[in-house]
């Protein structure tokens, strides 16, 4: 007998073993344990609905789905808060919950990504809203037609705006008082915007900085590019769109509207974007404002709110957020972007979109248009944490304790300039942005580095709109 | 019947040492070696799913075109033609590796300095009040750091500036301009890291027989000179370990610049790790993404190879 067979002992020895390892796995398997289907609402038929965390803390999300279940009892809805620093961080964690097959029914949408859902991810909503018109006129009726029409795409409307903020000049009313300037008229110019930070600047010490900005797509250069009549990428209007503006909007409303917006040609090495871009480097360079920093308006309420800072652009988010800070609502105020070439202004706003993988794509609808409810969305912004999409939610009542006093600014930066748009954002927005805050970092950081630096943006920003989203 | 006969054509080759006979281990030693691998098991699994995996899958992802949406599309190595012609990229290397060199190179000196000053006379309590205070940073999130940080360099507000400016000293554009960016980062970095390298200098310092420097000092050896020709050859297995660790790290750095900067102005401080974050989270090309990783990859073996080929020369075993 050789070694290569096996001795009794030895076939019992592993006959033990392998009767060992069957015995453990079968404990194993038939142990309790945790796994993916155990998580709440996970595989349980729920309607899941993806938000942005920190803008939707626990008291909202308890709210809308309170709300919700007793309006809609027999759907089960499941509220994800998906933490992020910023849009683009936030649709990043939705595309990754989309490539693990985990996909919500729902997310939320600002105009960062509109465009990117509805060309990839998202269904038109407009059978569900040609079915329930008569029950949507009222919506209609109280939002203005430039969120909606920011909403739309290519004709079709993917969602129903229930949010926006549109860039507004903010003043501390402390440094108004210190350099003894007036609050400036809603035609005020933006030689009078010079001025008046110059009148800061002589009245403050040298640890205080007139005009803060922060390097973004909302908030940054793009307000002053409006401004002066021009955009980053040039705009346009799709066609269609006229089944949603003439079912709901009266002829003076729906007239110039189109089927959604089309940001397409670079145009960074435009005579009115160097126009800008000089401008802003000549405030720098005076010492009247902040180099491009990037960030959030967050980090701006401390020294906004001591008087280190005497202007900044920002939306209703802000009344929200300084009242939060212990400022009084008398303490600062709001006015329209300063005219140049126009007085256009710029915003960004905010809905669900519903994702074509969703099997629940009737009640979604349905979450959708409770989402936009006025009561809804009047339980859902108590803090002024944003400005409400429905126009007759902005009251006096509203801003009495928030302020400021001129809070009909946020609305009528709407009304009374009806081409204000939305800031541009293609379906390739995440690297335009990109290139944007890049090469405007370059083209302040140094004097005479605006014309390379706007010739380095054009060229990146070609790149990007020519590759595919 | 077996065959006992040997073979003609093996007689005619005498000075062939006989063929090793197989034994089998002992079974004590069978059990050992079976114990032995059900307790590497979990390591070596973790090792395969968690690194073998990964590392495979980036290289295969890099041959095709992905968006998360769609299926992905094979794309040959089009993606590394993409990457090479690709100006951010190739500044993010170049970033990445002058950060490393900075950091690695400041991180060590600091941490070897402090090390021998600590290690010298003083008292055990205070000796433990330093170990305490340099390792502290090391534990803290490097996200949460750089969020403060920004607030202490901001140009205008920051705490840095407001205190230069007791001396005279101009408001400096520490995170804005494109000279100072990288410093205030490399900075930042080597604050919170060098507590790592200091421990292990602390433990090599302790290591070196205090006979050898008695020694040295009897032939005359004092201060500088006895640390160049005593203490530092004796350390250099140490420094090697920190010096690799320490450029391992610094080629994959992240938070600091992504928080601070944001990898600006421009791309002055744009690093390849955020290039690999941007490029797939942020615009959605995996592929792209994943090129960038492999060729990191191939940068940071290559530098790791380099390192121990030449510590042959300078590192000295007791």
């Amino acid at each position: 007998m050789t070694d290569s067979h096996l001795t009794r002992r030895a076939l019992m020895r592993y006959g033990a073993y392998g009767a060992g390892a069957a015995a453990l796995a079968g404990t194993a398997a038939s142990w309790d344990r945790l796994t993916g289907a155990d998580i709440p609402g996970r595989d349980d038929g729920s309607l899941v609905v993806a938000t942005l965390g920190p803008a939707y803390g626990p008291e909202a999300i308890r709210t809308l789905q309170d709300g919700f279940r007793e309006l809609h009892p027999d759907i089960k809805l499941r509220v994800n808060a998906v933490q992020a620093v910023d849009w683009s961080d936030f649709f990043a964690k939705i595309l990754t919950q989309v490539a693990a097959g985990t996909a919500p029914d729902l997310v939320y949408v600002a105009t960062e990504g509109v465009q990117l859902f509805a060309q990839r991810l998202g269904v038109a909503l407009d059978k569900w809203v040609r079915r329930d018109a008569a029950e949507l006129k009222e919506y209609f009726a109280d939002v203005h037609p430039s969120l909606v029409e920011s909403m739309m795409y290519e004709g079709s409307l993917y969602q129903l705006p229930v949010e926006f903020n549109a860039a507004d000049m903010y003043f501390n009313r402390q440094v108004l008082r210190r350099a003894g300037a007036d609050f400036p008229p809603a035609d005020w110019t933006r030689d009078d915007f010079t001025t008046l930070l110059r009148d800061m600047k002589k009245s403050s010490g040298s640890r205080f900085t007139p005009y803060f900005w922060t390097n973004r797509l909302w908030g940054g250069v793009v307000p002053w590019l409006f401004a002066n009549d021009t955009n980053l990428l040039a705009e346009s209007k799709a066609p269609g769109g006229r089944w949603l503006w003439d079912g709901f909007y009266p002829a003076a409303q729906r007239k110039g509207r189109g089927g959604g917006f089309r940001w397409t040609t670079p145009q960074a090495t435009h005579d009115r974007v160097e126009e800008v871009y000089d401008y802003l480097a000549s405030l720098i360079q005076d010492g009247l404002c902040t180099r491009p920093e990037g960030g959030n308006g967050q980090n701006l309420i401390g020294v906004f709110s001591t008087g280190r800072v005497g202007v900044t652009p920002a939306g209703g988010f802000w009344a929200g957020g300084l009242s939060l800070a212990g400022m009084e609502p008398d303490g600062f105020d709001v006015q329209y972007f300063p005219r140049w070439r126009t007085q256009r202004m710029q915003y960004g706003a905010a809905g669900y979109a519903l994702l074509r993988t969703s099997k629940m794509q009737d009640e979604a609808w349905e979450f959708i248009k409770y989402a936009a409810r006025k009561d809804t969305l009047e339980r859902l912004f108590t803090t002024n944490q944003t400005t409400p999409a429905r126009r007759s939610l902005l009251t006096a009542d509203r801003y009495e304790k928030t302020g400021p006093a001129h809070w009909p600014v946020f609305y009528d930066t709407l009304d009374r300039f009806p081409d204000t748009g939305p800031i541009p954002a293609p379906p390739q927005v995440a690297e335009v942005e990109q290139v944007l805050l890049k090469h405007t970092g370059t083209a302040l950081a140094s004097p005479r580095s605006v014309r390379p630096a706007l010739r380095r943006m054009q060229g990146d920003l070609e790149k990007a709109m020519e590759r595919d989203a | 019947m077996t065959n006992t006969q040997t073979p003609p054509a093996r007689a005619a080759r005498p000075e062939a040492a006989p063929a090793p006979t197989r034994k089998r281990p002992p079974a004590r030693d069978r059990g050992s070696r079976l114990l032995a691998t059900l307790f590497l098991a979990p390591t070596i699994v973790g090792i395969v799913v968690f690194t073998v995996v990964p590392i495979v899958g980036s290289v295969v992802l890099s041959l095709f075109h992905w968006n998360v949406i769609d299926s992905p599309g094979y794309a040959g190595l089009s993606n590394y033609g993409e990457v090479f012609g690709d100006s951010t990229v190739l500044v993010s290397f170049r970033n990445t590796l002058v950060f490393m060199v900075f950091a690695v190179a400041l991180q060590l000196l600091i941490a070897l300095a402090l090390a021998l000053t600590i290690n010298g006379r003083m008292p055990v309590w205070l000796r433990s009040v330093f170990r305490s205070a340099f390792f502290f940073p090391l534990v803290l999130s490097a996200a949460s750091i750089s969020v403060v940080m920004k607030y202490l360099f901001n140009q205008d507000f920051g705490v840095v500036n407001w205190l230069l400016g007791f001396v005279g000293i101009a408001p400096v554009p520490w995170l804005t301009s494109e000279n100072a960016a990288m410093a205030t980062v490399v900075l930042v970095y080597v604050w919170q890291q060098f507590g790592f390298s200091f421990l292990l200098f602390i433990g090599g310092l302790n290591n070196i027989p205090k006979e050898i420097h008695e020694a040295a000092a009897l032939d005359g050896a004092t201060g500088l000179r006895k640390h160049l020709t005593v203490t530092l050859p004796l350390l250099s297995p140490t420094l090697l370990v920190a010096s690799v660790v320490g450029i391992i790290n610094a080629l994959q750095v992240f938070e600091q610049p992504y928080v601070l900067t944001n990898g600006g102005p421009g791309d002055s401080t744009r690093t390849v790790v955020m290039v690999i974050y941007e490029t797939a989270f942020e615009q959605l090309r995996f592929g792209e993404a994943s090129a960038v990783g492999v060729l990191l990859f191939a940068l940071i073996m290559a530098v790791t190879a380099l390192q121990f080929r030449l510590s042959r020369r300078f590192v000295h075993y007791q």
